[in-house]
């Protein structure tokens, strides 16, 4: 086995690339924009994820030149012993050194990451009073979306791909109904828990537009590595036609294909866990799969969204995601193409 | 002080053979197979606890190992992902549980008495049954890796996740048992190091004169018996929530997750500083033997180990930044959290006055002290990083707090840690541990720790949660981890290297004499490995460096009037340390260890029934009955 | 190196009780447990600062009755094993072996109620978090009552074949310490079950 992990250690994946999914021309040029570091804390998009890498940035100079004050300190005193003869400092001398080293560097540092904390802090945890609202619900292992209007009515449920308006803040809603999960897209905030029986809020706003990752940041289980969701921040119009397509049932079938396919969806069992509406809306564990096709991924941002995967991805889910609640559903190929074709069409 | 003044012209003292052997047989331990269960003299518990800890200490360093293979390309499939999340929550519970709180307390019991010069730690029973406890518990613990079934939610072992709902099965009851159970161990020890401290030392060793490791064992002691309560309290919740329904973390029922967290933090939070401080108290006994002189800032020293302990326990809550507290309170951690930087800083900078110009002699023991100032000052800024709010909104559960913890943890506390098993190797067993060896194996782990654990920083900040068992290779974070993976294997061969040396050591090191390294503490005025009763008279002391206040004396003074055919030691007050009565010791018996084997099984057996809990309960009084009950001829004098 | 005597032990105590090592480890247990129980009483107030009602609707805390009479029987006690100590001081073996039998029969009824306590409770630790919390702090003190009556029966029994003298009584003192602390320690837990809901 470790051969194999070494020998392969240099093999290109096969996987999703954030940058190269299957998407309308018009987002092209704004997908490469965002594509510098899909998770990257230190490419910040937002507002608040610039203030803490410029923070970053500020502590880390700070703590270098500590570093290195300590190190030449210990050098120079090491030093001095070299050669055999004692060179001890007065007992003035040390005091001076531990004062100035022990008590006024780090208090005057200590006060002055305080200061720009609280105020970083402060601004970042300004919540917004206006702006589209987000709950945010934990599942196992993927993130359920639903889109609220002002009365706190649901307008849209969807999942792991949270589209939000360029230049406008967007309130979130943070809970889950299993166990403790944390919602991180680094280029946008800080991360939130989201935790049961309490609903946390936080809020994202992206300075430019693009498709930014994240991923869950408290360990929920099994698959708690790839439960990973896209953050896909649009022009308003862009925004609202997507959050108004989002809210319309599924389309019906059109074809002889895809009405066989939404019968098998119905006959092999998939509706148990996935609802999609006009079809079926008792599933409750999956994704909602109303509008799929309009989705870059599968898998909670695993594998794009590509037939070939999505074919994959139903009949052995245990092999990309083990452990995952989905099982294996083995059908006719016949069956599949029609699934596939049927799904396929929920734009 | 008069009492204790000795007389000018006092008598010489001199030990006949006889006495000796009179002396030694009173406190030898038995032996046979029956006898390994018996002995309660505190170097034979001590050396236990540190050769057991590092037993597990090994065996969760190759957990590690195995867990860097799995990360060190993206999308690996070396282990699966159930395995390994079973393999970094038994890889963290036994780093700090098994392996930290153990062989720090294990070399407390081992040196302290000697130190503090008397002949056995204050409850000897009560450390057998300390380490019997932890032996089952640790190996219960490890052992459920070997079925199969180990706890796989993570070593801080969240609820929901941890509750019965998510985490069926019995992991998750053996990980809250067996630390529950262990933790009963870490607490006698931490009772009885408090009490053999204040109330066992050598006459005239005040308090401003104690060797500055009695002291971190003295601060850890306090601050074990203030924070391990809550995390047994935490966890008896969690066992009564999974085994017999209770609703304390359930949320759907009116529980609260989030209490959880307070109570594990309240506890989790103090641990690290109950791990640092002995290595602290190791750095501060190091320094002085190779610079030969006396340490500067005694005084500072010792108030920054308090200090640090109190600080210790107002700290919690910033490991909880991200759930959701109300920002004003935070701050309030937040600057509690920046604060410990300057207990901290005043003792580098004492270290770094004390070793000002000296003539040095730079043995492996020194090397490590030396790696821990560079390794320590790193994770010490982080630490500070990671206290500002928003900072660590980005970083907390990523792999920059690995990073952090590590370069806390492993340097701040395993690196003078193994100084400290170079250093006092030659006590325990006699011989020197291979000093080039030890030179070799110092760079190796040096450098690999940083190989491994300084890319991690960046790794976090490009946003690789923790406790991940793959990642997509799109996310570009392959190079880094291989790099990490590559350290890890030179940062194992560097201890595996320290392991061969003190294994060859044991028959080929060199002869170590009594004080091969002019150390000024008491330990050092025994022969190398001591004998049973460690001193042959109780010394008595004048100063803070009793071996170097001797030099040039043609006599030291000692007490005498203790018996020979029974087990007294000299029981002397907490502050000045003024003799004021004689406790006369347990002998070697077998009920600690039934204790042990009762309580565990009560402890086990919960997981099948509640009702062994009564086993275990009525198990145990018995057996401490037996344990405490008077033997004829009761003493009459 | 050679030594000289600077002290001579042979004259000090060999039976020391309150400067002994052990009255200073069951000191350290004490310290222990009472954390235990600060933790315990912090958890009861975090479960309710997040509850809508505490009690939950329809639920009543403790009755006041048997709680206070077990708050005097626990009180008196302690004035029994005080007055057992007292006898002991004196080589009064008749004493010790009396106060500490009254001191475990009094416990024991302490028992009894408590039995009543929680049978009629009205909810089970599976019920609610506040059942959960309340039978977890009854209970704990429960087990600890149980622990201190065997403790002091088996002083009881020592006293009753004459083992303890005036000097000789350690075990004793040690005993009494604990007793005091499970004694005192149900003062915080029956203010805060009993008192706490019906004040705060």
């Amino acid at each position: 086995m470790l051969v194999n992990s070494v020998r392969s250690a240099l093999r290109f994946s096969r996987r999703w690339r954030p940058c190269a999914g299957a998407t309308p021309p018009a987002f092209i040029a704004i997908l490469l924009q965002g594509c510098s570091g899909a998770q990257n804390s230190l490419d910040p998009a937002s507002r608040s994820a610039a203030l803490i890498a410029n923070l970053w940035w500020g502590m880390l100079v700070i703590g270098t030149v500590i570093m290195i004050g300590v190190l030449i300190a210990l050098f120079i005193g090491l030093g001095r012993g070299w050669g055999g003869t004692e060179r001890p400092l007065s007992s003035r001398g040390s005091f001076l050194l531990v004062v100035a080293g022990g008590v006024v560097t780090p208090m005057l540092v200590i006060m002055a990451m305080v200061i720009v904390g609280v105020s970083v802090g402060r601004e970042i945890a300004t919540r917004p009073q206006s702006g589209p609202i987000v709950e945010v619900i934990g599942r196992l292992w993927w993130w359920e979306l639903r889109y609220l209007d002002g009365d706190g009515e649901v307008i849209a449920t969807t999942a792991n791909e949270m589209h939000i308006p360029v230049g406008q803040p967007v309130r979130l809603r943070l809970t889950s109904e299993n166990v403790i999960h944390s919602f991180w897209a680094p280029q946008l905030q800080g991360k939130t828990d989201l935790i049961p029986g309490q609903v946390n809020e936080s809020w994202i706003e992206a300075e430019r537009a693009g498709v930014y990752r994240g991923q869950c940041s408290e360990y929920c289980g099994v698959q708690h590595a790839l439960m990973s969701f896209i953050v896909v921040a649009e022009p308003l119009e862009e925004f609202e036609r997507w959050l108004s397509l989002q809210a319309e049932p599924a389309t019906e079938p059109s074809s002889d294909e895809t009405r066989r396919g939404q019968q098998v969806f119905l006959e092999q069992g998939c509706a148990g866990c996935h609802t999609i509406r006009s079809v079926s809306e008792v599933g409750e564990i999956g994704p909602d799969l109303t509008h799929l096709a309009g989705r870059r991924t599968l898998a909670a941002a695993t594998v794009p969204n590509t037939k070939g995967h999505l074919g994959g991805w139903i009949s052995d889910p245990q092999r990309i995601k083990p452990g995952n609640k989905m099982p294996s559903t083995v059908m006719e190929p016949a069956d599949l193409q029609a699934l596939l074709a049927f799904l396929g069409s929920l734009e | 002080m008069s009492v204790i003044e000795p007389p000018r012209q006092g008598e010489i003292v001199t030990r006949t053979p006889e006495e000796l052997d009179r002396l030694s047989s009173t406190w030898e331990s038995p032996g046979g197979l029956i006898g390994w269960f018996m002995p309660v003299n505190q170097r034979v518990i001590g050396r236990r606890f540190v050769l057991t800890a590092f037993v597990f200490f090994f065996l969760a360093g190759a957990l590690a190992v195995l867990m860097r293979i799995q990360l060190m390309r993206p999308e690996n499939d070396f282990l699966s992902p159930d395995l390994y999340n079973q393999f970094f929550t038994v890889h963290g519970t036994a780093m700090m549980f098994l392996f930290a709180i153990p062989v720090m307390e294990g070399i407390a019991i081992y040196i302290v008495p000697m130190m503090v010069g008397t002949r056995d730690m204050a409850f000897p029973r009560l450390n057998a049954f300390g380490y019997y406890v932890y032996l089952i518990g640790g190996a219960v613990f490890f052992g459920s890796l070997l079925f199969n079934i180990a706890p796989a939610a993570g070593w801080f072992n969240y609820v929901p996740l941890a509750g019965i709902e998510y985490s069926p099965g019995l992991g998750v009851g053996i990980w809250t048992t067996m630390i529950t159970f262990i933790e009963v161990s870490a607490l006698t020890a931490a009772v009885e190091l408090i009490v053999t401290i204040l109330k066992l030392r050598a006459p005239g060793m005040s308090l401003n004169r104690m060797p500055l490791f009695v002291w971190s064992a003295l601060v850890t002691a306090f601050m074990i018996v203030f924070a391990m309560p809550a995390i047994i309290a935490a966890s008896s919740l969690l066992v009564m929530d999974r085994q017999i329904g209770t609703h304390i973390f359930t949320p759907e029922t009116g529980g609260q997750p989030l209490l959880w967290q307070h109570l594990f933090w309240f506890f989790g939070h103090p641990e690290v500083y109950i791990i640092l401080m002995p290595a602290l108290g190791i750095i501060s006994t190091i320094i002085p033997v190779f610079t030969q002189r006396p340490i500067f800032g005694y005084t500072a020293l010792v108030l920054s180990l308090v200090a640090t302990g109190f600080i210790g326990f107002g700290l919690w809550v910033h490991h909880m930044f991200a759930t959701g507290l109300p920002q004003l309170g935070m701050s309030f951690f937040m600057a509690a959290s920046a604060m410990i930087a300057i207990p901290q800083g005043i003792q580098v900078f004492c270290w770094i006055a004390s070793m000002w110009g000296a003539r040095m002699r730079f043995d492996t023991p020194l090397l490590y002290v030396l790696g821990f100032f560079v390794i320590f000052v790193v994770g010490g800024i982080s630490g500070v990083m990671v206290a500002v709010i928003p900072f660590d909104l980005q970083v907390h559960d990523t792999f920059f707090l690995v990073a952090h913890f590590h370069y806390v943890l492993i340097g701040g506390a395993v690196f003078p840690l193994i100084g400290g098993m170079y250093y006092w190797y030659p006590k325990m067993f006699g011989r020197m541990m291979d000093e080039r060896l030890g030179k070799i194996s110092f760079w190796l782990a040096f450098i690999g720790f940083n190989v491994t654990f300084f890319p991690m920083h960046q790794l976090g900040l490009q946003g690789m949660p923790r406790r991940i068992y793959t990642y997509l290779e799109e996310l570009g974070w392959g190079d880094l981890n291989l790099l990490a993976t590559m350290g890890s294997f030179i940062l194992a061969a560097g201890f595996l290297l320290s392991l061969f040396n003190a294994l060859w050591s044991l028959w080929r090191g060199a002869p170590a004499g009594e004080d091969p390294w002019g150390s000024p503490t008491l330990e050092w005025a025994t022969p190398s490995p001591p004998p049973n009763y460690n001193h042959a008279h109780i010394p008595i002391v004048s100063g803070r460096y009793p071996l170097w206040d001797r030099r040039g004396e043609e006599s030291s003074p000692v007490v005498v009037g203790l018996r020979d055919d029974r087990r007294e030691v000299l029981v002397t007050t907490v502050l000045d340390a003024e003799p004021h009565a004689v406790a006369v010791m347990p002998a070697p018996t077998i009920w600690p260890f039934i204790s042990a084997v009762a309580a565990s099984t009560g402890f086990l057996g919960i997981l099948y029934h509640p009702s062994f809990f009564l086993v275990g309960f009525f198990g145990a009084a018995a057996t401490f009955t037996m344990w405490f009950w008077p033997r004829r001829p009761w003493r009459d004098d | 190196m050679h030594s000289h005597a600077g002290y001579d032990a042979r004259e000090l105590t060999r039976f020391a009780h309150k400067t002994h090592p052990l009255w200073w480890g069951i000191l350290g247990v004490v310290t222990i447990e009472a954390t235990v129980v600060a933790s315990l009483i912090a958890s009861y107030f975090y479960l309710r600062m997040d509850a809508e009602a505490w009690p939950p609707p329809g639920v009543d805390p403790p009755g006041l009755l048997f709680p206070t009479i077990n708050l005097v029987l626990l009180v008196t006690s302690s004035g029994t094993m005080y007055w057992a100590g007292w006898g002991i001081n004196r080589e009064n073996k008749l004493v010790l072996t009396l106060g500490t039998s009254a001191s475990v029969a009094l416990a024991s009824l302490v028992l009894v109620l408590r039995g009543i306590e929680l049978s009629d409770l009205g909810f089970l630790w599976n019920s609610h978090p506040y059942g959960s919390i309340v039978w977890t702090m009854m209970g704990f003190h429960f087990v600890h009552v149980v622990s201190a009556i065997i403790g002091t029966a088996v002083v009881a029994f020592l006293a009753g074949i004459g083992y303890f003298t005036r000097e000789r009584q350690l075990g004793v003192v040690v005993d009494t310490l604990y007793w005091y602390f499970v004694a005192g320690i149900w003062i915080p837990l029956y203010l805060v079950l009993c008192w706490a809901p019906r004040v705060l």
